[in-house]
């Protein structure tokens, strides 16, 4: 029973030297450094002080000695609490926390225990209860409007994946294999009284350190971090070939969009828009210029003739002016002919054959390539042949159209002007874009197989950009550059050229036919360290291109082979040579990544101090440039720079740093480190103002990360923080409860928590709320009508209808506190006072009689006539009558928070209670009724008091009390608005300010 | 600096020419209580060594039993290694088959996974890696992942990805674990550079920052850095630990007038000779699993498609063209030198004294191939050796032919399953399989 007072004396507001190691007595403020606690209050003879203390003498410590000693005395002490030591008021004024637990165990009665030698008369206790109480005052007033010490912590687990992400804008969620994270008397895990170190932790934060450093890609101009680790192979290219065709994907071209803007601009008078140029045209509709004013061009001028004739007759037929809607389909019918058109025109190319190489050999493949990629907007084919295919092409749908293909003179007149308009057309429109995905080198149409970029060679890896049309023609220059580093980044980043090269080796000698398989090839050997040395490579292009001419090349072969050879030898060059000059860039960003991971501007003998450590991991312990910077980010994120939130000592009472404040209102609304706004205040050291203060605050609870305090403050606070691992409820007999459904339930008041932080409402409405949110299972399982679409969520205004609304009939909380197989009115209740209302109550004692577990298993009796039994046991009322009640008004929603007219056992469910103030209510809106009327002060005191607690990192004092006064005022005078709660926390002096903890032990 | 003092003179003791005389496993440990294994058994081992594109399938067979097995030609390395052997055939892993050739025949040899087309990598998680999980707090380096020939990453025809042809060790479904082809590098995951000598450079590193930081903190604070300085110490210690083991194990050795394995630190770079190539390999598994330094190998001697060449053995052609003739002689040979690596690694280890037995009675060594028969590209079952008591767990000196059993009792997964469990993991499952593999 007395194993959490261990943990509260370490959070004495005295008991400084706090530790882990935490043997509390070693702790204990000695006499001397209390020495002077008394002295501002010493007026005179009379003063509080002395009263105090001269009641202790006479009442507390006779009274202490008679009945505690037997246990907490000096001999082995039970609990680890001895309060003999506590021998004059000062040092008990030392030790508050742990007095505050003995006032609570005697108000209980709960304390002597009842098998205790001796008993005091309740006049005895009385006397030192109203003694404790009056010395708790003496202690608020005492300390009103200082701050108490805010202790150094390391990141709670939570804190930590959340700074991560931020940092490395990656959410890799290392803390994951964490142990969990204790809470501290608040209940939050995010205090330093709780956040302990350990070697097994540390080991933890070795493993994440390196499992964010194995997600850094090194980049030609510093450094960036992949979604996943990005140390293989494999994983390099994953990461460079997905940005490149996310690069395509959203510089897609749709030619619809083209032509209903040149329909717009052909209707540019009748819309009221005569002046407007193509150029405005293109920009408001986000189409590139360029490639409008071709489309423009195809469409409306010159003379036309074949598939560009059929286009301008389609065109010509678009519905007019006052029917958008129906131009933009019609735009897309276009599209989808002219694709149809074009694919028809596709240039014809035969493969390059060489006897005795594979046509899956790099040089041949990539000659084949090469063509191709020039000939996107080029024709090359017969021209009445191709009218024929065209016009065979259209039979079948649009017949007219093909009688537009007709030719009558064949004439070489009439072929030239044909070719012309051909040429014209497949200028305007290219066959493809970009290739973002080729088939293997025998089945060129097997594209679209999932090898994206690739060459298409036999077994060897190898690259291939093919995007001349798309930067041609659509994309701007800064968009160009973009895509050209995107490449290059490729090569760089996974060594593509030299790995290709390689493999060239290999294939070549090893795979049939084996072209390089006699003995003067012997010398090239793909394992080699120096098979990509220049001497090396044109030794091998001399020896393969003699060979090759024995063999009989043509002269297009010869430079194929050629081109390959030099290509090769100058993209490995390049990467070298830029791998080389990267360097520097690399140290740089390492510099500033320790600058954000500290949170704060790093000094010059820190940044000498890593970057020397760098050059000694590469010249003592012979790393390699990528390892050693790797780990140099290790250590910056082993650096109790970065895993710990400290305050530099300062002599007494001070205003925390700009740096500190961002931290504090980061870590506060956001559960993760500042952004650069804040950081950029903090530098230009105006963010304590009220003004920028209060402007950030508003910012930041309207950001997304905003859901760092609804998950984090809300779910510590009420008590889902692991629902996601909820295992307890038996799916056989509630099949509905499913994964998606569990997920669902613990969203649901995230979602509620983060709208009322969002749009400024009143936490009154967490009580009284008539709205929720739900996804489609959650919907489905409140029995609500509408259901949303897959993987989205609603808000739904008017839940009541459904006997939703606020977080009270939340499914989470009904599911949590509930075993099972039935429902459970006393954990419900008990979870209401507790947690909302912020009620203590002592633990059951160890005798109590378990409840079946099945409501089945009841008998006759329902669980309130149960319960109501339960109530009538003297030892039991004391506390039940004060939670029963609010649980039993639940009893409508069943084990997994379902409707039920009936529980488990077939009796019909009953939700009249009699509540704590005597009368008797119905249901969730009779809860809501009695909150209304007799509770709501102490459910805003207790939200004022946990989030101010949670603000501050720390468990809250006595010396809190006032300034927590104010902060419920404010609340109350703003309308409830959750903003305004926040504002005046903020703007306490307890949140601007701390102490060095040196100088709180002297006062 | 300490470290370099400690690496300077293991180098030197290293220098001399490498004399295999085996130190007790008793006697490398522990000068410090805690560094002692719990209980007295000798811990075990595992070693993967893998061939690709199959085997001689005519000459590769085993009958009778004990020492008076009967070898087949490709077999008869391990002539001397009879009481130690199980040769068993018929086990096959269901998702190699009926995909198509190669890559996605090899890429879940050790995981029975199925593996997916196109460039997104996925399969499953290697049986060597689950135990290098399992072993992660006993040893320095928790697995060693070691190929003689370098992966490579095109497309086959089948559109499986090339990297599932090179690598057999996978640390989860999408990613292979980084295989270390340089014999002087992988010498230094385990004595050197990789592990233990990088995590003292940054502990060092965190330690003098925090040290620094304290000084400017108030005294509370103080105590938490304190807290987190005294963590860093604990990991950092146990880091030493396993860093000064071989170490003190030499000079115990020596002190009693015993020289220990040794092995000089290959040099830099790819050994010139497929043949030195695969020995120095195999000499520091050997190295590794009798100082305990690591108890999970994997070995690719050769990749799936293999492109290594053996003028030694009067074969002219590359690996995998030469697998295509399966009933050559050339293949033969082939074969026989690769089962020769298996014998060499076993010969190692039989030399190490361990108490009263040998490292290679504490250990099990598989080999396998993707491959039945490279000409028909057959994977519906793989050769199997095991060499190895398994610290007593497996009986030895049998031939074990599962082949018309039934493919539920015929999964390469359960002999993963079974080896797994004689080694502590309790896995209720893996891969396709749900139970052990009977009779083994």
């Amino acid at each position: 029973m007395f194993g959490k007072w261990r943990i509260s004396f370490a959070l004495s507001v005295a008991a400084i030297t706090v530790t882990a190691f935490g043997a509390w007595h070693t702790l204990r403020p000695t006499e001397d450094a209390q020495s002077n606690v008394m002295a501002p209050a010493s007026e005179g003879p009379k003063s509080p002080a002395d009263r105090l203390e001269s009641r202790f003498a006479s009442e507390v410590r006779p009274f202490v000695q008679r009945y505690c000693f037997e246990c907490h005395g000096p001999k082995e002490p039970k609990a680890d609490l001895d309060l003999s030591r506590d021998g004059t008021m000062t040092v008990v004024r030392g030790n508050m926390s742990a007095w505050s637990m003995v006032l609570e165990r005697l108000q209980a009665n709960e304390m002597p225990p009842e098998d205790a030698t001796r008993q005091p008369s309740s006049a005895e206790r009385a006397a030192v209860v109203s003694w404790l109480r009056d010395l708790q005052r003496f202690e608020a007033e005492q300390m009103e409007g200082t701050a108490a010490p805010v202790l150094a912590r390391r990141l709670s687990n939570a804190e930590y994946d959340y700074t991560i992400r931020d940092l490395t804008g990656v959410d890799i969620r290392p803390a994951r294999t964490f142990p969990v994270d204790p809470a501290n008397e608040a209940g939050f895990d995010n205090s330093g009284e709780s956040l302990t170190m350990s070697p097994a932790l540390v080991k933890k934060y070795f493993e994440a350190a390196k499992l964010v450093a194995e997600h850094v890609v090194l980049k030609p101009e510093g450094i960036v971090f992949a979604p996943h680790s990005a140390v293989t192979d494999t994983d390099r290219d994953k990461y460079c070939v997905k940005r490149i065709i996310d690069f395509y994907h959203r510089n897609a071209v749709d030619l619809a969009d083209y032509f209903y803007a040149s329909w717009k601009h052909q209707h540019r008078e009748q819309r009221g828009r005569s002046g407007e140029n193509l150029e405005l045209c293109a920009t408001e509709a986000s189409l590139s210029a360029t490639y409008l004013a071709v489309v423009w061009k195809a469409l409306t001028e010159g003379d036309a003739a074949g598939p560009l004739a059929v286009l301008r007759h389609e065109w010509r037929n678009l519905p007019g002016p006052d029917r958008a809607e129906a131009a933009r389909a019609g735009c897309q019918r276009l599209r989808d002919l002219v694709v149809r058109l074009r694919q028809v025109l596709k240039p014809q190319l035969n493969k390059l054959h060489v006897k005795g190489i594979s046509d899956g050999s790099q040089p041949l493949v990539l000659w084949h390539n090469r063509q191709l990629a020039r000939r996107h907007r080029t024709y090359s084919g017969n021209v009445f042949a191709d009218l024929r295919n065209l016009a065979e092409q259209l039979k079948g749908t649009d017949a007219g159209l093909a009688d537009l293909l007709q030719v009558k003179q064949r004439d070489a007149d009439s072929e030239q002007r044909q070719k012309d308009s051909l040429e014209r057309f497949c200028s305007a429109f290219p066959d493809a874009f970009v290739i973002s995905d080729r088939g293997p080198y025998f089945d060129p149409k097997g594209a679209g197989k999932g090898r994206p970029l690739t060459a298409g060679f036999h077994l060897m890896q190898g690259y291939f950009r093919d995007d001349e049309p798309l930067c041609d023609l659509i994309l701007n220059e800064g968009l160009r550059r973009e895509l050209d580093a995107l490449w290059f980044e490729l090569n760089f980043i996974t060594q593509a050229p030299e790995r290709q090269y390689k493999d060239f080796i290999f294939f070549e000698r090893a795979e049939p036919p084996r072209f390089m398989r006699e003995a003067e090839f012997d010398f090239a050997r793909s394992e080699d360290k120096d098979a990509t040395t220049p001497d090396k490579i044109s030794r091998l292009a001399k020896a393969y291109l003699t060979k090759a001419r024995k063999h009989g090349t043509s002269s297009e072969a010869e430079s194929a082979i050629v081109s390959y050879f030099t290509d090769m030898a100058s993209e490995i060059r390049a990467v070298e040579r830029a791998r080389q000059a990267a360097e520097p860039s690399h140290l740089a960003a390492l510099v500033a990544f320790a600058e954000r991971a500290f949170r704060r501007p790093i000094m010059d003998a820190e940044r000498d101090d890593l970057l020397a450590f760098y050059r000694k991991l590469r010249k003592q312990d012979g790393l390699s440039h990528e390892e050693a910077l790797r780990d140099s980010l290790v250590s910056v994120l082993l650096s109790p720079h970065f895993c710990f939130r400290f305050d530099l000592r300062e002599p007494s009472l001070h205003r925390i740093s700009d740096y500190e404040l961002a931290s504090r209102l980061s870590y506060f609304l956001w559960s993760s480190m500042p952004d650069a706004e804040l950081l950029d205040h903090a530098r230009a050291g105006d963010l304590h103002t009220t003004d920028v203060l209060t402007t950030q605050m508003r910012r930041m609870l309207h950001d997304p990360k905003a859901r760092g305090l609804a998950t984090e403050f809300g779910a510590n606070w009420l008590d889902f923080r692991r629902f996601e691992e909820y295992n307890s409820v038996d799916r056989g007999r509630f099949p509905m409860f499913t994964n998606e459904l569990r997920e669902a339930m613990f969203e649901e008041p995230i979602r509620y928590i983060l709208d009322v932080v969002q749009r400024n409402r009143s936490v009154l409405d967490l009580l009284y709320g008539n709205d929720t949110f739900v996804n489609r299972p959650l919907a489905q399982h409140y029995g609500m009508p509408d259901l949303p679409a897959p993987g989205e969520w609603v808000h739904v205004e008017d839940a009541r209808r459904y006997n939703r609304g606020g977080l009270l009939p939340m499914a989470v909380f009904l599911t949590k506190n509930a075993p099972g197989l039935r429902t459970s009115p006393v954990k419900r209740g008990y979870w209401v006072v507790r947690r909302l209302l912020g009620e203590t109550i002592p633990p059951p004692p160890p005798t109590v009689p378990e409840l079946p577990s099945d409501e089945a298993k009841l008998g006759d009796l329902t669980l309130s006539q149960v319960l109501a039994r339960h109530r009538a046991d003297k030892n039991c009322a004391a506390c039940h009558r004060r939670f029963d009640s609010v649980g039993l008004v639940f009893e409508k929603y069943g084990p997994v928070g379902e409707l039920r007219a009936k529980d488990l056992g077939g009796h019909p469910v009953q939700t009249v209670a009699t509540f704590p103030d005597g009368v008797e209510r119905d249901g969730l809106p009779g809860l809501q009724a009695y909150l209304r009327a007799k509770r709501q002060k102490d459910f805003i005191d207790n939200l004022c008091r946990k989030l101010f607690s949670y603000a501050l990192g720390r468990s809250l004092l006595a010396s809190d009390k006032k300034v927590l006064e104010d902060i419920r005022i404010r609340l109350e005078t703003d309308g409830y608005a959750f903003g305004s709660l926040v504002e005046a926390i903020v703007l306490s002096p307890q949140f601007q300010n701390n102490r060095g903890h040196d100088e709180s032990r002297k006062r | 600096m300490k470290s370099q003092a400690n690496r300077i003179s293991r180098r030197t003791l290293l220098k001399g020419v490498g004399v295999s005389m085996a130190l007790p496993w008793l006697e490398a440990i522990p000068f410090h209580a805690d560094e002692a294994v719990s209980g007295s058994a000798p811990p075990k081992r595992f070693a993967v060594l893998f061939m690709g594109n199959g085997i001689s399938p005519n000459n590769w067979w085993a009958k009778g039993a004990g020492a008076s097995i009967e070898l087949s030609k490709s077999l008869q390395p391990l002539a001397s290694l009879r009481p130690n052997l199980n040769v068993i055939t018929g086990l096959f892993n269901k998702n190699a088959t009926g995909v198509g050739i190669h890559p996605g025949q090899t890429g879940n040899i050790l995981s029975g996974a199925a593996l997916q087309k196109g460039s997104v990598l996925r399969g499953g998680t290697s049986v060597d890696q689950l135990l290098a999980v399992h072993f992660e707090e006993d040893t320095a380096q928790p697995s060693l992942v070691l190929g003689c020939e370098q992966p490579i990453t095109g497309y086959h025809e089948t559109n499986f990805s090339m990297a599932y042809s090179s690598h057999i060790s996978w640390k989860d479904a999408s990613s292979p674990v980084p295989m270390e082809v340089y014999p002087s590098l992988a010498f230094d995951s385990l004595f050197d550079n990789q592990g233990s000598r990088r995590t003292s450079s940054i502990l060092d590193r965190v330690k003098e920052q925090t040290v620094a930081l304290e000084s400017k903190v108030s005294h509370g604070d103080k105590a938490k850095l304190d807290e987190y300085l005294t963590s860093v110490r604990d990991v950092e210690k146990r880091v030493q630990r396993m860093r000064t083991t071989k170490d003190r194990a030499d000079d115990k050795a020596r002190n009693k007038g015993r020289p220990t394995l040794t092995m000089p630190r290959p040099d830099n770079g790819l050994p010139e000779d497929i043949r030195e190539h695969m020995r120095l390999m195999c000499d520091i598994i050997a190295l590794g699993f009798q100082t305990d330094r690591t108890r999970v190998a994997t070995l690719l001697l050769c990749r799936d498609l293999s492109g290594l060449f053996y003028p030694f053995l009067g074969v002219r052609t590359a690996h995998h063209p030469t697998s295509h003739e399966d009933q050559s002689d050339s293949y033969e040979r082939v074969t026989r030198y690769y089962v020769g690596q298996l014998a060499y690694l076993a010969g190692r280890l039989a030399q190490m004294k361990e108490a009263d037995t040998t490292v290679l009675d504490n250990s099990c060594l598989m080999f396998v191939s993707n491959l039945w028969s490279g000409t028909r590209h057959d994977s519906s079952k793989v050769p199997i050796l095991l060499v190895g008591g398994l610290g007593g767990t497996l009986a030895t000196g049998r031939v074990l032919d599962y082949s018309g059993q039934g493919d539920e009792n015929r999964r390469l997964c359960s002999l993963y399953l079974s080896l797994m469990r004689r080694m502590g993991v309790k896995a209720q499952r893996f891969g396709d399989a749900t139970a052990p593999l009977a009779g083994l």
